[in-house]
C-alpha cells in the first residue's frame, strides 16, 4: 500500500505541494507500471510522450511556489474519445478515413490548467457503443471484462497504472467499469461538465466524468471539470459549488430513497446482498430510509435505445454512405445500421418519454435527498461470454448490464457508483447513489460517509506480474 | 418484413439482402422494448429535447 502507485490522489497532492514528493518520480513510477503491468491488461491504446516534459514543469511550478491545486502533478489517463493535442484520438476504431483533430478537449484543457499530467489514452469500446472494451482485461481477475465502454480508464486506474482516469458515460459507461473494476465512477449532471472534443455518441445522452479511487478524488476532479463551456450547446451555467465541502460529514438526517421497482430487478445474488447491507448501513448511521416505486421504469429501454441508436446512426452518417461502417467491429456496425430502424416517431415518443421520467423522479426527489441501488445487477463476466447467470436462468449481458444505470442518463441526474462488496469470486460489487440535478455535493456527500465506514477503496487487485 | 429495394431505399442502407436480414433479426430484441415504449399515452407531452433558438447567441458565461 506505501508504493506511490497505489495511492490516491488525496493522499498525493499534499506530499507534492509540499515538495516531499517530485511530479516525475510519481510519473515515472506510473510509466514503470504501465511498461511492466499493461502487457497484462492492455488498458492503454497510447502512452504520451510529453508526459515526463508535464512532470518536470510541474516540479518547477510547485517548486517556485506556484501550485495550482491537488491535481498538479497528478498523472490521468484519458479515455480515447477524448481528443488531445498531443496525443492521436481514433475513439476505439481502426476504420480507415477516419481522422480526429488534434486537439485537446475541454475538459483535458481544463485538466492541464490545473496541473495534472495526461499520461496516455485509454481504450473505449468503438465509438463508446459497448460494455466490454475489447481487449481490455478487468484487474481483478484478467479472465474477465473490465465492462465498458469506459473499460481502459478503469482498468488503468484499478491496476494503479494512473491516478485517475476521464470516461464517458451515454447508458453506464462510466458506472458499469467502475463498478466491475472496483473504483468510484461519477457521471454528473447532463450540463455540468462539457462534452467539447468528445467524439459524440448520442448528444442527449452523452456525459463526461472521472474515475478515481475514492470519493474525495472523484471531488478533486470534478472541481476541476465542472463549469460551463458555450461551445458545448447542453452545457449549463450553473454556479460550481466547493465539492470538498461535501466531504466529512455524517448522513444523519438525510432521507434516502430506495425504488423497490425495475431497480432491484434480475440480480445475481451476491449483487442483491451487498446494497441491501449497504443500505442498512446508512439507515445505522442516521439517514431515513424511504421506499418507492416509479412503474414507468418498465418503458425505458425501448426509450433509451430509440435515442442511442437514432443518435449514433445520426452520427455515423457520412460513415454510412461512404461504406465504413462495414470496418467497424461486427456489434458496433450492427447497432449503426439498425438506427435506421428507428422511426423519427419512435425517436420523439422517447423524448417525450424522457419528460414524463423526469418529472416521476422530480416528485421523488422532493421528498428525498439521493437515490441508492445497486450499480449493475451482474460483476464482472467472463471475456467471449454473452450471457450470464442470474439466479436460475441465463440473461443477456447487453441487457442486464445497464439496466440500473441508463435510468439516470434519460433524465440527467447525477449518478455515482463506489465500491459496496466483493461476490464470492471476489468481484467488486457497486452501489450507485444518484441526486437531483446539480446537486452532486448530496451525492458526494452520502458517498463519502458510506466509504469511510468501509474498507472497500482499501482493498487492491493482485496482478501476478508483481 | 421482406427485405427489397424500397425498404432499403427508405432506410437508407444500401445492404445486400442477407446482411439486412441479419440487422433486422437483431432488432427484434430491441423492438420488444420499443413496443412497450409506443403503448404509453404520451399525446400530451412535450419531448424533452427543446428547440431553443438562442442557441447560437449564447456567448461566455460566469464560471463560478
Amino acid at each position: 500500500m506505501n508504493e506511490l502507485w497505489s495511492r490516491p490522489i488525496e493522499s498525493l497532492a499534499p506530499d507534492l505541494r509540499s515538495g516531499k514528493l517530485s511530479p516525475v518520480d510519481l510519473t515515472e513510477a506510473y510509466l514503470a507500471r504501465i511498461a511492466a503491468v499493461d502487457p497484462l491488461l492492455d488498458s492503454f491504446i497510447h502512452v504520451s510522450a510529453d508526459a515526463r516534459e508535464a512532470a518536470r514543469t510541474a516540479e518547477r511550478e510547485i517548486a517556485a511556489g506556484r501550485w495550482r491545486g491537488p491535481l498538479h502533478g497528478i498523472p490521468v489517463g484519458v479515455k480515447d474519445n477524448y481528443l488531445t493535442a498531443d496525443m492521436p484520438t481514433t475513439a476505439g476504431s481502426t476504420a480507415e478515413g477516419l481522422a480526429f483533430p488534434m486537439r485537446d478537449a475541454a475538459t483535458v484543457a481544463r485538466l492541464r490548467a490545473a496541473g495534472a499530467v495526461p499520461i496516455g489514452k485509454t481504450r473505449t469500446h468503438e465509438f463508446a457503443w459497448g460494455n466490454v472494451t475489447p481487449p481490455v482485461h478487468n484487474p481483478w481477475d484478467l479472465s474477465r471484462v473490465p465492462s465498458g465502454s469506459s473499460g481502459g480508464s478503469a482498468a488503468a486506474v484499478a491496476g494503479g497504472l494512473c491516478a485517475a482516469g476521464l470516461g464517458s458515460d451515454t447508458g453506464g459507461s462510466i458506472r458499469m467499469p467502475a463498478s466491475a473494476c472496483g473504483l468510484v465512477g461519477l457521471k454528473p449532471t447532463f450540463g455540468r461538465v462539457s462534452r467539447d472534443g468528445i467524439v459524440p455518441h448520442s448528444w442527449s445522452l452523452d456525459h463526461a466524468g472521472p474515475l478515481t479511487r475514492t470519493v474525495a478524488d472523484t471531488a478533486t476532479l470534478l472541481q476541476v471539470l465542472a463549469g460551463y463551456d458555450p461551445t458545448d450547446p447542453a452545457c449549463q451555467d450553473q454556479p460550481v459549488p466547493d465539492y470538498a465541502k461535501s466531504l466529512g460529514k455524517s448522513v444523519k438526517g438525510m432521507t434516502i430513497g430506495v425504488c423497490r421497482n425495475h431497480f432491484f430487478d434480475g440480480l445475481q445474488d451476491d449483487v442483491a446482498r451487498a446494497p441491501a447491507a449497504a443500505i442498512d448501513d446508512l439507515a445505522k448511521a442516521g439517514a431515513r430510509i424511504v421506499e418507492f416505486e416509479i412503474p414507468l421504469l418498465a418503458h425505458g429501454l425501448g426509450a433509451i435505445f430509440a435515442i442511442e441508436l437514432a443518435s449514433s446512426t445520426a452520427y455515423h452518417d457520412e460513415s454510412l454512405r461512404a461504406g465504413r461502417v462495414p470496418q467497424f467491429q461486427p456489434d458496433v456496425r450492427t447497432l449503426v445500421e439498425m438506427g435506421r430502424l428507428v422511426t423519427g416517431a419512435d425517436y420523439l415518443k422517447a423524448e417525450q418519454y424522457r419528460s414524463v421520467l423526469m418529472e416521476a423522479f422530480s416528485k421523488v426527489l422532493a421528498t428525498v435527498d439521493v437515490i441508492v441501488g445497486p450499480t449493475t445487477p451482474i460483476t464482472a463476466w467472463k471475456r467471449g461470454e454473452w450471457t450470464v447467470q442470474v439466479g436460475d436462468r441465463p440473461e443477456s449481458v447487453l441487457a442486464a448490464s445497464w439496466r440500473f444505470t441508463y435510468p439516470y442518463n434519460l433524465t440527467g441526474l447525477p449518478a455515482i457508483s463506489l465500491p459496496c462488496g466483493f461476490d464470492r469470486d471476489g468481484l467488486p460489487i457497486g452501489l450507485q447513489i444518484a441526486g437531483r440535478p446539480f446537486d452532486e455535493p448530496a451525492v458526494l456527500r452520502v458517498a463519502h460517509a458510506y466509504e469511510r465506514a468501509h474498507d472497500w477503496k482499501d482493498r487492491r487487485p493482485t496482478l501476478t506480474v508483481e | 418484413m421482406e427485405p427489397d429495394d424500397t425498404f432499403r431505399d427508405l432506410l437508407g442502407l444500401d445492404l445486400p439482402p442477407e446482411r439486412l436480414s441479419e440487422v433486422l433479426a437483431a432488432y427484434r430484441d430491441i423492438l420488444d422494448g420499443i413496443r412497450a415504449l409506443r403503448s404509453l399515452d404520451l399525446t400530451d407531452v412535450h419531448p424533452a429535447v427543446v428547440f431553443e433558438p438562442t442557441a447560437p447567441y449564447r456567448r461566455g458565461g460566469t464560471d463560478a
